[in-house]
């Protein structure tokens, strides 16, 4: 990369303080030592309010009983044995990752596409597009589920408009059927997420540098040509960025299943996410089982992670 | 870079794991009030109750504050609205925390969720038993409910007694009045749900998909439980359960069961004339009000039995709830107060009966004339002395502290019967999901 990128600004001094390291002059050090005092307020913070709370719900997975009578588990991976018998977590599984697949490919190659129709000079009222876009990433989870289900309800918009249109005869029970009630939870992340992705894009976009493009072009390659071999490498590492960021996201899921189909039918939309808050809250609580459900979902989301950056970045 | 960002996911990773173990903390301990809005042992005037439905057990609460106040004028209640699903939550983050601090003084309990708070935390409630609150003045049956071990825990309030209402003038168009659907069993109220559609393009009943509540009162009325007496769940090989999901299905089928998915959109089919009545506790007479241009349209009558069923009745329950004193609470004043309202007086519930349609289960309320006195609403017909009636005739309920899990199971298992599983397949499985939860 020829030009000077916030990344490796920062590299070279650290790179210097690496080798001068034995002889620090006292300014030096002083600068050291505030370098020191700003990190320490947030690493404490991250450190206490979310390394020690996880350290604790690991210990509460080995534990069970109900509610506060808590007890050690014996066997001690005794709630991680029961999910292997637990239907409902193997079809919430399942859901998750179904959302997981269909879902994330299409979000992020629309994203692509949007940014780059966006990232176009000649495009007129750019601003008013880009909003446009981001707008639904402004809107809290649960106001825009909420607004999906009435949307979506037997009486609701889409229905009254495809009745209006002549397409169906019967108002079509879109939450009440499991294909179709995935299918509202899918278009609701996609109108939900798509924009937050674009800005991602947008701003890869805007760092590549014009010379490869104009490059490129003097070799005689095609714009598609151009877009496939100079504009996406050099996006890889935003679009792997975001491939594990929706991921983790997706696998994490919770609004969506709770306002927006409530699980329903027969706990066919359900999250994993949303069966640990079953499980822990509005059932007899077994907070032991429900800890042991998050680390199980902590795993899938690192194992996918680590997977993707293998296969993704080919840098280091 | 690399590690940066596998830190990063890792920590975006653990936000579920801290969300849960926030709640496992043990050591918050009795932690100051800084919002001042919740309850508190110091004495003083103000009682804070925790409730769901402004017009019903709110308004109730605010009546009966009005009534003790006559003696107590310095007494005030600061009511917060607080729906089910987030009270329940509620409970048990405070209770897993130990911040006791932050309960309100009163706060209210679904009857069918009472055994199931109080075993697993007993620590959020105060024993009313020897408070001097007259529970020997309410049926047993209801008390039953916030009772464990001996101890009561709760003040019933509104009963869940089951009714048939209906749209007199919409049945009408068949040719139909309330005594044709009086006294009936569910294929004959099929039949006549069917010539009602065909007359006038309404379904009979409405009910949210893949909640059996409707289920559940057919089961009860035929006088089974989804729990033994024992507590152990009794979902396969229950014959009522079986033949109460026929007949549901059966009117789901013909188009006179009308499935919504929210408990809006059932109140919608009510009050917008989407549907010729409704069967459910006694309390959603409240919402039924609340479309005033069908004043005079409505009837209350008993339920259907269910003819495959020996000693079927035409009675159920549905819901109710009991008002719990915490442990928080200012518990001398908090007794006193639902010890002269809720537990004492005639003019309370005198004046909460016609206007929220709490049906009392204070046994004293019923000798009132109020009881006797025609509800023009419903053509005036004196609908809560035929409420008490059929409240006599309600068979017991096993509810259990697995009644919630018993009923999301059934439910799933129906959803799962309409979408072509075998009956039989489907209830195992919803057996085996109640198990699972229990072991």
């Amino acid at each position: 990369m020829s030009t000077m990128t916030p990344a490796t600004m920062l590299k070279r001094p650290e790179r210097n303080k690496g080798g001068a390291k034995r002889q620090l002059s006292p300014a030096a050090k002083r600068r050291s030592l505030t370098g020191w005092a700003f990190l320490i307020p947030a690493a404490v913070l991250i450190g206490v309010m979310m390394f020690w709370p996880m350290f604790q719900a690991l210990i509460l997975s080995f534990q069970t009983g109900r509610g506060t009578n808590l007890d050690w588990a014996d066997p001690l991976l005794f709630n991680y044995d029961r999910m292997l018998d637990d239907d409902v977590f193997r079809l919430t599984m399942t859901n998750t990752l179904l959302y997981l697949v269909i879902q994330v490919p299409i979000m992020l190659i629309s994203a692509l596409v949007l940014a780059n129709i966006l990232n176009n000079p000649r495009l007129r009222w750019k601003s008013f597009w880009r909003t446009a876009i981001f707008v639904p990433a402004a809107i809290s989870l649960v106001s825009y589920s909420l607004v999906f289900r009435t949307i979506f309800a037997t009486d609701g918009l889409v229905n009254d408009f495809l009745l209006w249109v002549g397409f169906i005869d019967l108002p079509i029970n879109w939450l009440g059927e499991t294909g179709t009630a995935r299918l509202v939870i899918i278009l609701g992340l996609l109108w939900r997420w798509t924009g937050f992705n674009v800005i991602f894009y947008l701003a890869a976009l805007q760092n590549i540098d014009p010379t490869t493009l104009e490059a490129a072009k003097m070799d005689g390659a095609g714009p598609i040509r151009t877009f496939f071999s100079v504009t996406i490498p050099q996006m890889k590492p935003m679009i792997l960025l975001t491939v594990i960021m929706s991921t983790n996201g997706t696998i994490q899921m919770f609004d969506e299943s709770y306002n927006l189909t409530r699980g329903g039918p027969a706990n066919t939309t359900m999250t994993m996410s949303h069966y640990l808050y079953e499980v822990s809250f509005q059932n007899n609580p077994n907070f032991g089982y429900g800890a042991a459900l998050s680390y199980v979902i902590l795993i899938i989301v690192a194992v996918l992670a680590a997977i993707q950056m293998k296969v993704g970045d080919k840098r280091d | 870079m690399t590690k940066f960002r596998t830190g990063m996911t890792m920590a975006a990773a653990a936000t579920l794991a801290i969300t849960l173990s926030a709640c496992s903390s043990s050591d918050g301990g009795d932690s100051a009030d800084p919002s001042g809005d919740t309850g508190g042992g110091e004495g003083g005037n103000t009682l804070t109750v925790w409730a769901w439905d402004p017009a019903f057990n709110i308004y109730a609460m605010e009546e009966a504050e009005k009534v003790y106040q006559q003696e107590h004028p310095d007494f005030t209640l600061d009511i917060q609205e607080v729906t089910w699903e987030d009270l329940q939550p509620r409970l048990t983050t405070l209770a897993q925390s130990q911040e006791f601090g932050e309960l309100p003084d009163i706060f209210l309990m679904q009857n069918n969720a009472f055994q199931k708070n109080a075993i697993n935390y007993p620590d959020l409630f105060t024993d009313i038993t020897d408070l001097g609150i007259g529970l020997e003045e309410f049926p047993e049956g209801v008390v039953a409910y916030s009772t464990v071990d001996g101890a009561n825990y709760g003040v019933p309030f509104d009963s869940g007694t089951a009714i048939n209402a209906l749209r007199t003038d919409i049945i009408g168009e068949a040719g139909y009045t309330v005594d044709d659907f009086t006294d009936v069993t569910w294929s004959e109220f099929i039949a006549m749900g069917e010539e009602v559609l065909a007359a006038t393009g309404t379904p009979m009943l409405s009910g949210i998909a893949g909640e059996p509540d409707t289920i559940l009162m057919m089961l009860q009325s035929a006088g089974q439980s989804m729990f033994d007496a024992e507590g152990n769940p009794t979902i396969t090989d229950n014959a009522a359960l079986d033949a109460s999901i026929e007949v549901y299905n059966e009117m789901v089928d013909k188009g006179i069961y009308l499935e919504v998915n929210s408990w809006d959109e059932y109140i919608g089919t009510i009050v917008n004339g989407g549907v010729a009545g409704t069967i459910n506790g006694v309390w959603i007479s409240g919402s039924i009000q609340t479309a005033e241009d069908q004043a005079g349209n409505w009837a209350v009558t008993n339920l259907p039995a269910i003819e495959a069923v020996d000693g079927a009745t035409h009675f159920s329950a549905n819901g109710g709830s009991s008002w719990a004193i915490s442990s928080n609470a200012d518990v001398e004043l908090a007794a006193d107060f639902l010890a002269t309202t809720f537990a004492g007086s005639t003019e309370f519930y005198d004046t909460i009966l016609p206007s929220a349609g709490a049906v009392a289960n204070w046994i004293p309320a019923g000798d009132s004339d109020v009881y006797n006195q025609p509800v023009d609403f419903f053509g005036g017909q004196p609908i809560y002395a035929d409420v008490i009636s059929f409240g006599a005739g309600v068979p017991a309920n096993n509810t259990g502290a697995y009644y919630y899990e018993a009923r999301d199971a059934v439910g799933v298992a129906i959803t799962q019967i309409k979408g072509g599983t075998d009956p039989a397949a489907a209830l195992d499985e919803a057996q085996a999901t109640v198990e699972f939860a229990m072991s």
